[in-house]
């Protein structure tokens, strides 16, 4: 291999470090409302974000899973976060959403209030969750400060984890 | 290394099939001792083995094939007979074959097994200790088995060097690269050879002489015309005695020639097309919905006729493919037959009795993944038959039966099942000896003793814990194995069915689903929710009155014809919510599983689809009584009743009553707008005038544009509505119709429903009130007296005025 071919592959590698650098820097997250509260979850977790359709109801689970839905063949559970963080439940609207998030194979269907907009926080303004929820159990993966709210990032993990 | 792997990957393949058709042979064997065709084969195995397991550098395993060798080629030249004590020993060899094969797929190693003492037994035997009660059958053999040296000789004489093991480790690549060659230039002169001796006549000997090689070809003729002229040779009886090993070997021979033409396949690849075909099953069952929906609303169209050629040929293929697909996944049930002989032979020397096996139907197929689960339960019967079934010698013929024992084993195709059966003619199994001994395990209480019949009682045997046998012995007896088939068949969606009759014999029929994977249902409903339950659990369906149900011990029966049938609401097992109004009829989904039967109570029985099983995924897996879901031609998803599980479910779940008149409670009105009043009509200038007439009162007012709305609109609970003004004239849903709808809810069942119409006629009041409305004010009408009735319907209290 002549010296060039190799300085230019040595270049490329170099190009690409940096792009990843730069990415590195900013996350990207959806974000979107449940009750009163703004949340977020990272943006390359979400499949798809699709109009609310019938499902089938699911027996002997907790309330928040409302059951399943098909999605272009897929069966994906669906859960109700308003019911899962403790919320009342509220008539899905013309702004109710199903956030399809996918965590390598685990996959599921979240109904969500609202959504609000696709955000982009540098690293270094997101905080860790606080101390009161810390631990391993906590589904807050970081809070994210923004000019005048911050937003509570959701852990993809947990979402999708089975929890009863 | 990784070349390795896969080399070492081949060997096992080629080895474990190899092994898998030795069984068979040997147990053949024994009884047609002198067939060399056999001999042949069971010979190569070994050599094979011994040729790949040395090359790899497994000691162990060549050390045993080795000696294996030895004994069977000695064999096979007829200097050692094949006595039941002779193939003791080669058996125990092969099992420990299998063993080391076992150990090396599990740990690429063959260290930690003990030959020694096989390989002396098998040397015992090579050396001819046993020779003093074989030799003068060897002295016989050994003059026929004069010529089938010959052919062998050759090939020794080609291969002498096989038997010393080479240090390959301390070969020079050359070296092993020369060896290779010289292997490879053997194995195909071998070949050569063989093909050749198959060529001569179909068998035998491509002899030396002359003279010799004519008599196949009179033996032929004297095949064909009988009795002509002995051939004029010295070896005059050996050659008659040839004759009808040519005759015995041919059919045989040219049965193994017809090379079956075929390639492997990973079955991930399998898997991975009966995705797709289950995704294209799905998309067919979508097709023929919107299909019948189009026909109803486009009828006597031209386009319909073609829509619906091209929708019946989509559906025919897709079904073709389906089954074409599936039969590749198909495996012939005589895989698991096979090792059965062996052990019947084994079990019958280690019992002291005398059993047969006859097998039928080994070519029916069943999915790989069927064949893999069914061989254990079969174990267990079979093992359950000899050591239970089958009567001692002595007592056989104490009892007038033949001496040796029978056990049928047969497997056949009935309609979308498999059914295999096992039939001994053993002692029978007797009923009242069954529940004795379950009462005294406990298993059942007296009263349901008496309660069983005999039937129910054989099924005894499939409890944990029981056994019959009065002492263990190390072939059954623990209590555990009958468990297991019973367990194992109904994780395939399987039914058992005994039959016995004392001193006649037992049959025990298992019958499972040919797939797995795509199946057909029974779709039911309840409530506004269906369920698929698998077709191949549901017996039948019976619909039934209310009051055919009765309840014993807290629990619902009904009879069905001479039995007594557990009933089981499907409602109270999903927990649905009970909404719509129970009918005065239900139908009853008669289950079964295994030996047990149960009664599903459902609303309504939609029909019969065909099915392709979807998994909930992680998030939901485990829920109980549901196996699954799959998509529907609507697009929506129908959970799949898990039969097993609901079973199970059944036994814990009480009935509960269905509450009527449980509606939301009446919150007390403290003023006029607490009234809520719903306007359904059509016409806007309509709705506006009734709005006119109520709004002085000040009730709350909902308006629909028609009955589907309105429906909607009282299902979502978004009002409490407390009552309804219904236009019998509306596009979607009429008055009559939303009327009825709004009946079969429980919580509406007192809503008070009043038309207003411009229909006078008397048969229009008389089928609003069929309908459920109470009132009927035909317009014009004055604002005064429609608010008068309102006010009149709901207990309007005056004082809000």
């Amino acid at each position: 291999m002549s010296d060039k071919l190799k300085e230019i592959i040595n270049k490329q590698v170099e190009k690409n470090d940096n792009i990843v650098d730069q990415l590195d820097d900013v996350v990207q997250l959806v974000g979107f409302v449940i009750g009163d509260e703004e949340y977020a979850v990272p943006i390359l977790s979400i499949q798809e974000i699709i109009k609310p359709f019938p499902w089938t109801r699911v027996p002997q689970v907790p309330k928040y899973v409302l059951g399943v839905f098909n999605l272009r063949g897929s069966v994906i559970p669906l859960i109700d976060l308003r019911l899962k963080f403790g919320l009342p439940p509220k008539r899905q609207s013309d702004d109710t959403r199903f956030i399809v998030i996918r965590d390598g194979d685990d996959v599921a269907g979240f109904v969500i209030d609202r959504l609000t907009m696709a955000i982009r926080i540098k690293k270094e303004n997101v905080g860790p969750p606080p101390d009161t929820v810390n631990g391993d159990d906590t589904i807050i993966d970081g809070v994210g400060k923004q000019e005048d709210k911050i937003i509570t990032i959701l852990k993809v993990k947990k979402l999708l984890q089975r929890d009863f | 290394m990784d070349e390795f792997q896969e080399i070492l990957q081949d060997f096992l393949v080629e080895s474990f099939e190899l092994v898998e058709k030795l069984d068979e042979d040997l147990v053949e064997l024994e009884s047609r001792p002198d067939d060399l065709e056999l001999l042949n084969g069971i010979f190569r195995v070994a050599h094979t083995v011994k040729g790949a397991s040395s090359f790899l550098n497994f000691d162990t395993l060549t050390h045993l094939t080795h000696h294996m060798e030895d004994v069977l080629n000695k064999a096979r030249h007829g200097e050692l007979a094949i006595t039941p004590d002779v193939m003791d020993v080669i058996l125990e060899s092969i099992d420990l074959m299998k063993a080391l094969l076992e150990k090396i797929r599990d740990t690429s190693s063959d260290e930690g097994i003990d030959v020694s003492a096989c390989v002396a037994r098998l040397d015992k035997i090579s050396n001819g200790d046993l020779s003093g009660l074989a030799d003068a059958v060897a002295q016989e053999e050994r003059k026929e088995a004069q010529e089938p040296k010959k052919e062998e000789e050759p090939k020794k004489e080609e291969t002498p060097e096989e038997e010393e093991e080479l240090d390959y480790e301390n070969m020079t690549p050359e070296e092993v690269e020369a060896e290779i060659e010289r292997l490879l230039a053997q194995r195909q002169a071998e070949d050569r050879a063989k093909r050749e001796a198959k060529i001569a006549a179909g068998e035998e000997v491509p002899s030396m002489t002359p003279e010799e090689e004519e008599e196949p070809e009179k033996e032929e003729e004297q095949k064909k015309e009988t009795p002509k002229a002995p051939a004029p040779s010295s070896q005059k009886s050996s050659s008659s005695k040839k004759a009808e090993d040519v005759k015995a070997a041919a059919p045989a021979k040219r049965a193994a020639t017809t090379v079956e033409q075929t390639i492997r396949v990973d079955v991930k690849r399998l898997d991975h097309l009966m995705n797709l075909i289950g995704e294209l099953v799905l998309a067919k069952n979508r097709l023929i919905k919107i299909n019948s929906d189009v026909e109803e609303r486009y009828e006597g169209e031209e386009f319909l006729e073609e829509l619906n050629q091209v929708v019946s040929i989509v559906s025919l293929v897709t079904t073709d493919l389906q089954i074409a697909v599936m039969k590749t996944r198909m495996l012939p049930i005589g895989k698991v037959f096979n090792k059965f002989p062996r052990m019947i032979r084994d079990l019958s020397r280690e019992l002291n009795k005398k059993i047969e096996l006859v097998i039928s139907g080994e070519d029916t197929e069943l999915d790989k993944s069927i064949v893999e689960e069914i061989g254990d339960p079969l174990v267990h019967i079979i093992r359950n038959s000899c050591d239970h079934g089958i009567e001692t010698p002595q007592e056989r013929i104490a009892k007038g039966k033949p001496e040796v024992g029978t056990i049928t084993l047969k497997a056949y195709n009935e309609g979308n099942q498999i059914v295999i059966q096992i039939d001994d003619d053993g002692k029978g199994l007797d009923p009242e000896m069954l529940k004795q001994k379950s009462l005294e395990k406990g298993i059942i209480t007296e009263k349901e003793a008496d309660a069983m019949s005999d039937k129910e009682a054989y099924t005894l045997i499939f409890k944990p814990g029981f056994s019959t046998a009065t002492a263990v012995t190390s072939v059954s007896g623990r209590g555990v194995g009958m468990d297991v088939v019973k367990t194992n068949i109904e994780k395939l969606n399987g039914i058992i069915d005994i039959d016995s009759e004392i001193d006649k014999g037992t049959s025990i029929k298992l019958k499972i689903p040919l797939t797995l994977a795509i199946i057909q249902a029974l779709l039911v409903g309840v409530q506004e929710e269906h369920y698929a339950i698998p077709l191949a659990s549901v017996l039948e369906t019976v619909r039934i009155s209310k009051d055919e149900i009765y309840t014993v011990e807290g629990r619902s029966v009904m009879r069905l014809r001479e039995d007594v049938l557990s009933l089981v609401h499907i409602g109270d097992i999903f927990e649905v919510e009970r909404i719509l109004d129970a009918n005065e009829h239900a139908y009853v989904v008669v289950l079964g599983l295994g030996t047990s039967k149960l009664g599903l109570i459902v609303d309504l029985l939609v029909g019969q689809e065909e099915i392709v099983i979807k998994s909930l995924g992680d998030y939901l897996k485990g829920i109980e009584g549901i196996a699954g879901a799959t998509i529907r031609g609507d697009g929506g998803v129908t959970l799949i009743v898990d039969v097993v599980a609901l079973m199970d479910i059944a036994k814990e779940t009480k009935v509960t009553q269905i509450t009527s008149g449980a509606g939301s409670a009446v919150s007390e009105k403290t003023k006029a707008s607490d009234y809520t009043i719903m306007i359904v009509d059509d016409s806007k200038t309509d709705r506006t005038i009734m709005r006119k007439a109520l709004e002085p009162i000040g009730v709350t007012l909902v308006e629909a544009v028609d009955g589907q709305e309105a429906l909607n609109l009282l299902k979502s609970g978004d009002y409490n509505v407390d009552a309804m003004l219904i236009d019998i004239e509306m596009p979607r849903m009429d008055g009559y119709t939303l009327a009825s709808e709004i009946k079969k809810y429980n919580r509406y069942k007192n809503l008070p429903l009043i038309a207003v119409t411009s229909r006078t006629a008397k048969s229009d009041r008389m089928r609003g009130v069929e309908s459920g409305m109470v009132e009927y004010i035909t317009k014009p009408y004055s604002a005064d007296y429609l608010a008068s009735v309102v006010q009149r319907n709901v207990n309007f209290k005056p004082e809000f005025l």
